[in-house]
This record gives C-alpha cells, sequence and structure tokens, in this order.
C-alpha cells in the first residue's frame, strides 16, 4: 500500500462519498474502518454509488477503474502516522468522536490537519481532547458528497488560520465552494433545513395536505429539488430527528421540538431511504416505488 | 535545439524528443495507464529496440520523472544530462480566442488556462496537469504551449459564429474554435509537397480521423472552415463524442432522465458516438470486424460514421468552391481502407476517384490513393503533431532570447 496524504476514518455513507470524491480528484486516499470488512464493504458501497453514475452516463467503466485503484481499504488507524490530512466521518456522537481524535492526536504528525466532518457538533468541545486545538477543525460536507458543491468549513475556537487555508485548499481541491463558519449549534445549512422540515411534518401530521402535495408546492413554489419530505427521507429521518435533538439541547428553542410524526416513524423504524419506508417508500435502489404517500 | 515534446491526456503521456537540427525525434514513447494498476513506460531510441517498463505511476509529476529518467539512462536515454534538454512544448488543446499562435508558458498563461477549462473539459486540465509536472521536474527550462486552436484564427466570422444571440458571443466567448490545428496544418503542407503545387494554389480538405475526428477546409493554405466549434464535440461522429446533434435532443434528455450538467456532458462526450450507437467499442477497427460479422448495430454505427463524414467532405467542397485535395490523416484516417472508401463512395462527381488496389494497401505511409484520372489528388499523409510542435516551440524560445 502506497503512503497516502489523504486518510478517511469511517466507511459509511459520509466516508465512501468523500473517499470517492478524493479520488476523483486524483488523490489517493486509505478509508479505515474497524475492521477490514467494514472498510471493504465502504468500496464496494462506492462501486456501487459509480455504477450507478455509470447507469446515468456520468461515469464510465475505466473512470471506475481509475477510481477505484486509488482508494486503499484499511482496519489499521496508524495509517494516519503519514497523512497530511484526515478527515474523521464517523457517527455523529460526541463521545465517539472525541475518543477517536484523542487517539489520532497521538498518531498523527504534529503538522496534520484533522477535519472533522459533522453537522452539528461543537469543534471546540471535540478539540479539547487533542493537545492540538488549533490543527482542528470542522467540515461539514453534506450528502451525497460528490454532488453536492458546497462544504461548510467550520472554525472552532481555537483553529489555527493555517489551518483554516488548509481546509479551504482540500475544498477547492474537491472541487467545492465553501463558506466559512463560526462555530455555533448546527452552523448555517442544518440549523435552517432542520426546522423547515419540521414544520413540513406538522403540516403533513395536521392533514393539511398530502406528503406528495406538500413536496410539490415546495418544489415548484421555491424551486427546491426535492421536497422538504422526501429530502429527510433520504437523510434518514433518525439523523434529522438527532440533529434536532441537538440544537434543542443546545439552544433550549420550542421550534426544534421533533414533530410528533417524526418520533412515530423513527419509533417504528421507518428511516427514509435507508429503509425503504419514510414519508414515502422506497425499492432496494433506493428509488421512489409510487409517488403514494405512506401516511395518507 | 533538443525540445521535449508533451501531450497529456487523462491517464497517459505521449513524449518525443526531437532535434530540430535534423527534424529526428531522439527517442519517443509513451506512459500509459497513469494512476491506474501497473501502468507502462513504452520508450523507443531511435537507434535501438524499444524498451517496456511497468511499474506504478501514480500521477503526471511521477509520469514525466519517469520520462526523463528514461531519456538520461545508461543503457535506453538518448541524451548524458536532463540539462540537454532545451525547451518543452506542450499540446494544449483550447487556446480561446486570445491565442492565435503558440506562447511561452508563464504565471499569467497559466491563469488564461484555467479559465480556458470549461471550454475543453476532457482536455485542458490534462494538459495544465503536464505543464505542472514539468515546470516541477524541469525547472527553469522553457515551455511553451502549441494550441489546437491557433490555426483556425482565420475562419471569417460567418463560418465561426453560431445562430443564437450575439450578446452570448460578446458575453462568453461562444463561437467555434476548431481543434487538431497541429495535424491540420502539418499536413496540408505535406500534401501540398506530395502534389508538388504552392499550398497556395490548393483547395485543400483535411480529414483527421483519430480517437477525435475534424475536417478543415484550406482555402491556399487557410483554414476557412472546420468540424469542430466551441469544444471538441461538434462535428463529426467519434469514437465516444456525439458530433452534431440538435441541441433540443440534449434538452429532451435532461429533462426526462433527470440529468445534471456533468452527466449530461459525460454522456455526450464518452457514451455518444460510435461506442454509444455500436454498443460494442468506440474502435473503428473493432467497429469494422463486428460489422463484418453481422452485427447490426455495428454496421449502423460505421455507416453513421462514414456518411456524416462524405456530408462534411461535400459541404466543404461547396464552401471552397472546388476541391484540388482530399487528405485522410490520424489514427483511422491512415489505416482503415474501409472508412476512406465508404466515404469517397459516389463522390465521382466532384472529381474523385479511388484507386480500390492503392486504397487496400495503404497504411501509414504517404500515398497518393486516387487514380491517375481523378481530378481530385486523394492523399493518404501520417500525421506529425509534435513536429510541429517542436518547430514552434524553438521558434517561440529563439524569438525570447536577446
Amino acid at each position: 500500500m502506497p503512503v497516502a496524504k489523504i486518510i478517511i476514518i469511517g466507511a459509511g455513507v459520509m466516508g465512501q462519498g468523500l473517499a470517492e470524491a478524493v479520488s476523483s480528484s486524483g488523490n489517493e486516499v486509505i478509508l479505515v474502518d474497524k475492521t477490514t470488512k467494514l472498510a471493504e464493504r465502504g468500496i464496494k458501497g462506492i462501486a456501487e454509488s459509480i455504477d450507478r453514475e455509470i447507469h446515468k452516463w456520468g461515469l464510465t467503466q475505466s473512470d471506475k477503474k481509475a477510481l477505484l485503484a486509488r482508494i486503499f481499504p484499511s482496519s489499521d488507524l496508524s495509517q494516519a502516522e503519514d497523512a497530511e490530512t484526515v478527515i474523521e466521518a464517523i457517527p455523529e456522537d460526541l463521545q465517539l468522536k472525541r475518543s477517536l481524535f484523542e487517539k489520532l492526536d497521538a498518531i498523527c504528525r504534529p503538522d496534520a490537519v484533522l477535519i472533522t466532518n459533522t453537522g452539528t457538533l461543537s469543534i471546540s468541545e471535540i478539540a479539547a481532547v487533542t493537545q492540538r486545538p488549533g490543527k482542528i477543525i470542522g467540515m461539514h460536507f453534506l450528502n451525497p458528497v460528490t454532488k453536492i458543491p458546497v462544504v461548510e468549513i467550520v472554525k472552532g475556537l481555537k483553529t489555527d488560520d493555517e489551518t483554516f487555508q488548509k481546509a479551504v485548499e482540500f475544498a477547492e481541491l474537491l472541487n467545492k465552494k465553501w463558506i466559512t463558519v463560526i462555530e455555533y449549534p448546527g452552523y448555517v445549512t442544518t440549523r435552517i433545513i432542520v426546522p423547515l422540515l419540521n414544520e413540513a411534518m406538522h403540516v403533513l401530521m395536521e392533514g393539511v395536505a398530502t406528503a406528495d402535495h406538500i413536496d410539490e408546492a415546495m418544489k415548484l413554489g421555491f424551486g427546491f429539488n426535492v421536497g422538504p419530505l422526501a429530502l429527510a427521507d433520504m437523510m434518514g429521518l433518525d439523523v434529522v430527528m438527532s440533529w434536532m435533538e441537538n440544537l434543542l439541547e443546545e439552544l433550549s428553542e420550542h421550534k426544534y421540538n421533533p414533530c410528533p410524526l417524526l418520533r412515530k416513524l423513527v419509533r417504528a423504524g421507518h428511516l427514509g431511504v435507508k429503509t425503504g419506508k419514510g414519508f414515502f417508500e422506497y425499492d432496494a435502489d433506493g428509488e421512489r416505488i409510487s409517488p403514494k404517500s405512506t401516511t395518507e | 535545439m533538443k525540445i521535449l515534446v508533451i501531450n497529456c491526456g487523462s491517464s497517459s503521456v505521449k513524449y518525443q524528443l526531437i532535434d530540430t537540427d535534423n527534424e529526428i525525434a531522439l527517442a519517443k514513447g509513451m506512459v500509459s495507464r497513469i494512476g491506474m494498476s501497473a501502468s507502462v513506460l513504452t520508450h523507443k531510441p531511435h537507434d535501438r529496440p524499444e524498451v517496456k517498463v511497468s511499474g506504478e505511476i501514480l500521477d503526471h509529476i511521477v509520469a514525466i520523472e519517469y520520462v526523463v529518467s528514461m531519456l538520461i539512462s545508461e543503457n535506453h536515454g538518448v541524451i548524458k544530462d536532463r540539462s540537454e534538454i532545451q525547451a518543452v512544448g506542450h499540446r494544449v488543446v483550447h487556446g480561446g480566442e486570445k491565442f492565435a499562435d503558440s506562447v511561452l508558458i508563464d504565471v499569467e498563461l497559466m491563469r488564461e488556462l484555467r479559465n480556458l477549462i470549461e471550454l475543453a473539459p476532457l482536455h485542458n486540465p490534462h494538459n495544465i496537469r503536464g505543464i505542472n509536472a514539468c515546470q516541477k521536474t524541469l525547472p527553469g527550462i522553457p515551455q511553451v504551449a502549441v494550441f489546437d486552436t491557433a490555426l483556425h484564427h482565420s475562419m471569417p466570422p460567418y463560418a465561426y459564429i453560431y445562430g443564437i444571440p450575439y450578446v452570448l458571443y460578446k458575453r462568453y466567448g461562444i463561437r467555434r474554435y476548431g481543434f487538431h490545428g497541429m495535424s491540420h496544418r502539418y499536413v496540408s503542407q505535406q500534401a501540398a509537397a506530395m502534389v508538388g503545387k504552392p499550398i497556395t494554389e490548393l483547395k485543400m480538405i483535411t480529414c483527421h480521423l483519430g480517437n477525435g475526428a475534424s475536417v478543415t477546409a484550406f482555402d491556399g493554405g487557410v483554414s476557412v472552415d472546420t468540424s469542430m466549434g466551441f469544444t471538441p464535440l461538434e462535428g463529426l461522429l467519434m469514437g465516444t463524442r456525439s458530433g452534431d446533434l440538435d441541441p433540443a435532443v440534449i434538452l429532451h434528455v435532461m429533462a426526462h432522465e433527470e440529468l445534471s450538467l456533468h452527466e449530461a456532458n459525460t454522456l455526450l462526450n464518452k457514451h455518444s458516438g460510435l461506442a454509444g450507437i455500436s454498443g460494442v467499442t468506440s474502435d473503428v477497427r473493432e467497429i469494422v470486424e463486428a460489422a463484418n460479422e453481422g452485427n447490426s448495430n455495428a454496421k449502423l454505427a460505421l455507416e453513421t460514421y462514414c456518411y456524416r463524414l462524405k456530408k462534411y467532405i461535400g459541404a466543404y467542397a461547396a464552401a471552397l468552391g472546388g476541391l484540388d485535395v482530399l487528405v485522410f490523416t490520424a489514427g483511422v484516417g491512415e489505416n482503415s481502407a474501409d472508412v476512406r472508401r465508404l466515404t469517397c463512395e459516389k463522390l465521382e462527381f466532384l472529381g474523385i476517384a479511388l484507386d480500390e488496389t492503392k486504397n487496400k494497401e495503404t497504411a501509414g505511409t504517404e500515398t497518393d490513393i486516387s487514380t491517375s484520372g481523378s481530378r481530385v489528388r486523394v492523399l493518404v499523409v501520417p500525421t506529425n503533431e509534435e513536429l510541429v510542435i517542436a518547430r514552434d516551440t524553438q521558434r517561440i524560445v529563439e524569438a525570447q532570447q536577446p
């Protein structure tokens, strides 16, 4: 295995998207997860994502070979030793992230930039467990990483300017537009989209309109590519709920109270596209089965 | 002057070290499969057998480093030290409206080139990568960019303007630019020498048929029209590119298949052409084989390819008001007798008469393949873009020296 300058930790959906985006930029990347099996499952996920893109004529078979040849699965965190850029994309859980950064602090070069990919958590709180809080920065990529052209670069209280500059370079390497966010719960994208999704759920729960009509109205009325309920399904209803609870806890504002319908669906295990059922129904490839909503 | 000529593709670097004093390529070669497992460097010194080395070549910088080490290596090298390389000439696909000639590369030019990426998404990024790689590997050595587009600056406005609001031309430079300039220029000059007439007296059509393909109409040695346009996508049907298309088609497909701009772009550039129609391959040799074996889609792809080319020849003969010389060049043009025959069929009224035997027997050599009675000389001329790049590079570098 060659020495890749970029390493991604966490081979879930976000890690896969990041690895594909790095590889698309022509760079090699190591994709690390707890076991080799999990890391390899991540590679398989990337291959499937590329296949979907080939099917839509966005990539070719030779692109696929080249993209996959630059991504190396691994279960060995010590691979981060020589990396210049480390991106963490493990589940959105403060304790998990803190313990990972504690380990990375012991492994990584002193000049390495350590990036946490989070949508709501405090960069400063994560950085506090390390001896190098200046080198820790947040980058909030949105799913699917290869398609969404914007990233929020989140400065913690102690993030130094050089680290910020390197995060900007990394964003530009991946061909993303970036915005700067000064650490505050929910940043920009999550904070604004979450109440909108929640309100759409309230409108549905209160019987004002069907799920389909709510989405149709918002798409056509405001030029959204995807309606709010379909968007929540894509994000994962459990994820949306955890963001809301996070914002509620941090900001203590009623508007972040998850809609009871959202709680009900999450409790029933209807988490959206990934479980085949949320506000709408989906087949194994994640395609909408019918425009009919499940809650009518 | 010893000049390293570089042509960078997405996963390949083609190179030649040319001594312009005697116009000999001291060595030529190619690095392929860059960034993939088992990259291959093929190197051929002019006076020794070819060598092949495989290894891991991750990017263009490593590739150029390999090339330079090969050029100075004890067993396979052709020079003693890298300092013998006096200049580097790069093929750059799109020079936009600004560059009517080759230019010396500096910081300002690199910025201009990056601005032009949108116009040639398949090529310019790789050309830039190659320039960056050479700046790292051969610091301080003058580098020159030679553009595919420069030749066609002589096109009259009525040939380059599109039938859309003129303000879009002023705002974004949307017009036809044309490509393959080095190849069309080289073969037109060779062809004039072959027929033994001054180029200024000839009406000529040159067909560059490679992976990309284009036709150029020369009036007295000056390009007056060419089939590629704003990008290398317009014109002939190509290996994986659609060529001419009703623009409404792509709007319709984008709407119905919910394609992004990127997906639509890749659809037209990489999934279309011979590969798209045949569903088999983008390679003309394989298309011809498949067609002969009865594959109807391959046959259709081949017919479409030649029919489109025939129409362009007819159109340009009309634009020129006559025709003296028709030239076939590049991979397909030099080697596919089938394509040449199918294209020239029914063009007897223009004065084109192909000598069947000569056509069949000609592959990759300068040959007149028309009958002795043919009013139009039909020539096969192997192209040599590298030599054009080396000559231009020398001219530009020498002009810089006090």
